[in-house]
């Protein structure tokens, strides 16, 4: 009784925190998003009926999508590497993941812009080398935004996946192979389904951040890359639509969480099996 | 050790905290008081009130033009404040709490939120020196500035842009233009550029507009950032495009091949304007008045190229200065005022379908 009454002290702070910073703001948006202009859906329905509005969400969980699979599938051999390198390589290594971490995100976007354009350092790389002769478009379309986006969130990929990978016992793989696995269905059978829990950690990192992104799509998209959260933000300021900004911001919230009991039911099956 | 701890620990204390800002405030306003005895219009010493907007060089020279030159001759203190945001200003208007008294909104800002703003006390303020074009029953028009065509000189050479319909020319300037990511103002420019005469334009005819914009959809970089479009002009990464011609001011004054044309020039307003609720709305009354003076205009023309709006202030710009300026008697000839009304009720929906347009 005693020590459940210390933990729930324990957790006190975390929970003033969260009610007063979460809890309170999402019931206020979630009220202004049914009961403006009058008590009812009308927003919900303007959301989920009108092209633009179902058109951005499909950006947004495209983008976010793509995010995600990028970050998994350049981030894994990375984790892989720093889990089976020396030492000094490994720390290397770390430093390098987390420099994105080090500058602020606009300016590393700004920075992508000067690299990315038509005269910008790798168009007058590849024309140097004779590779190309006209420049190409690296950025004002979804590529920019993709590859700002992977940048900026590897690192939520590469340290769940490093902190698994790091626990896995390697004479898993080994007695695989001595029972006569060839190493790709070793690798697939064996060591693949012991990152799961990292895997799905970090693609539910990137997934859930990519979601809300905006800086990143605002300066490095073309036309078609709008997001929900830069919709939500021209609502507000533009036009102080707090209702619809609202029920868009209830729509992601809601579309994450269904996300988030999802990947924990199939991570939970998986375990089951295996 | 333990003393001076307690003294630095009691100086964080709310109260103590509100005790050293009143000595700072009642100081400052004292010497300000001093200071402006002499020229006093309205004796305003000992008040005081808050001035926010936009930060940066822009709102360093209006502290220097407006905020400073008021406190001398009233004896009010002025304190700074910002950044402007929609968003914020909004909510403290509705929360019934401002805590900004002066603040620089844009026009279609204004326009689309009248309700949250105090009604001038035009037997305070005198703006009866301004041109009239840019005064509003609940602001002052502080300054002016334009949409206008701008190119890179090393891009285009010889053949500079002379109209919209130039910009909108593929044939004649292959690769991308600049344009704005923003509904406001390319129906405009975009109706123009279809050959619409400037003053033909209002009511919009949107869906002609639409329709010469998909004629160019994908020979566009679109920016939402003006300092992205000073980039895109910059590097040559555009010849041609739409840029304010603050931004282009900017970066030729600092050596940039770049220019603008004031061909079909689009001029557009800041006002100054006082939350519903002010808590120090007299001294902001008195204070609009500064604003209107032509000594100070001229300051904040020579500073920043941002244009006046009381004509008497032509007289102290400085030559170099005035090619830059939206509402000198040339540039103004060649361009217009862009509809505000119009924008106020026309804004959220054409937004709505400018988004729709850029997905499709």
């Amino acid at each position: 009784m005693l020590a459940r009454n210390r933990n729930l002290l324990l957790l006190l702070p975390a929970i003033l925190l969260v009610g007063a910073c979460f809890i309170y703001p999402v019931t206020w948006l979630l009220q202004r998003s049914v009961s403006e202009p009058v008590w009812g859906l009308q927003n919900y329905v303007t959301i989920f009926t009108k092209n633009i509005y179902i058109g951005v969400l499909w950006n947004t969980a495209s983008i976010a999508g793509a995010t995600t699979i990028l970050c998994a599938l350049i981030g894994f051999p990375v984790a892989y590497s720093m889990v089976h390198s020396r030492p000094w390589i490994r720390r290397v290594l770390i430093f390098v993941v987390l420099i994105p971490f080090w500058t602020s995100i606009l300016v590393r976007t700004f920075a992508w812009l000067v690299i990315l354009q038509r005269g910008g350092l790798i168009n007058d790389m590849l024309i140097g080398i004779g590779l190309i002769t006209e420049p190409l478009d690296l950025v004002y379309n979804r590529f920019g935004v993709l590859l700002g986006m992977v940048q900026i969130l590897l690192p939520f990929m590469v340290f769940p996946l490093f902190s698994v990978m790091a626990r896995i016992d390697g004479s898993y793989f080994k007695a695989a192979i001595n029972l006569g696995a060839n190493p790709i269905r070793a690798f697939l059978r064996v060591y693949l389904p012991l990152t799961m829990p990292g895997l799905a950690t970090g693609a539910m990192l990137v997934f859930i951040i990519s979601l809300g992104y905006f800086i990143t799509p605002e300066m490095l998209g073309g036309r078609g890359d709008t997001m929900i959260a830069q919709l939500i933000f021209q609502r507000i300021d533009e036009f102080g639509d707090w209702p619809l900004a609202s029920a868009l911001a209830i729509v992601l919230l809601v579309g994450t969480g269904l996300l988030f009991v999802f990947i924990n039911a199939v991570l939970k099956f998986r375990r089951g099996r295996i | 050790m333990t003393k001076s701890l307690k003294i630095s620990q009691s100086a964080l204390t709310r109260r103590g905290f509100m005790k050293t800002a009143l000595y700072a405030t009642v100081s400052v306003s004292a010497i300000g008081a001093m200071a402006g005895k002499a020229y006093a219009a309205a004796d305003l010493s000992g008040r005081e009130m808050v001035f926010a907007s936009w930060g940066g060089s822009y709102q360093g020279a209006q502290e220097a033009a407006y905020c400073n030159p008021f406190m001398k001759s009233s004896g009010a203190t002025v304190i700074q404040d910002g950044p402007m945001s929609g968003s914020k200003l909004r909510t403290m208007v509705e929360a019934g709490a401002p805590v900004w008294d002066v603040v620089d909104v844009t026009d279609t800002f204004l326009f689309a939120n009248e309700e949250l703003f105090e009604d001038l006390d035009f037997d305070i303020v005198d703006a009866s020196a301004l041109d009239q074009s840019y005064v509003h029953p609940k602001g002052i028009g502080c300054i002016v500035w334009s949409y206008n065509i701008g190119f890179n000189t090393d891009v285009v050479g010889d053949d500079a842009p002379q109209s919209w319909a130039d910009v909108f020319d593929v044939a004649k300037y292959p690769g991308k233009r600049a344009l704005r990511d923003r509904v406001y103002p390319m129906m405009e420019i975009a109706l123009m550029a279809d050959g619409v005469a400037a003053e033909d334009l209002y009511p919009l005819d949107v869906d002609r507009a639409f329709a010469k914009l998909d004629t160019i959809k994908d020979d566009v970089i679109w920016y939402s950032s003006n300092s992205v479009s000073q980039q895109l002009f910059v590097d040559g990464e555009v010849g041609v495009g739409v840029i304010l011609n603050g931004r282009a001011f900017d970066v030729n004054q600092k050596g940039a091949p770049v220019d603008i044309s004031w061909n079909q020039n689009i001029r557009s307003i800041d006002y100054l304007v006082i939350p519903k609720g002010a808590p120090n709305a007299e001294v902001a009354q008195h204070f609009m008045t500064a604003t209107a003076d032509a000594d100070n205009q001229a300051l904040m023309a020579n500073t920043l190229a941002y244009a006046p709006v009381n004509p008497a202030a032509f007289a102290d710009v400085k030559p170099e200065v005035l090619p830059w300026l939206a509402t000198s008697e040339e540039n103004q000839a060649k361009g217009f005022l862009i509809r505000a009304d119009y924008w106020r009720d026309n804004l959220a929906e054409l937004t709505e379908r400018w988004n729709e347009w850029k997905l499709s």
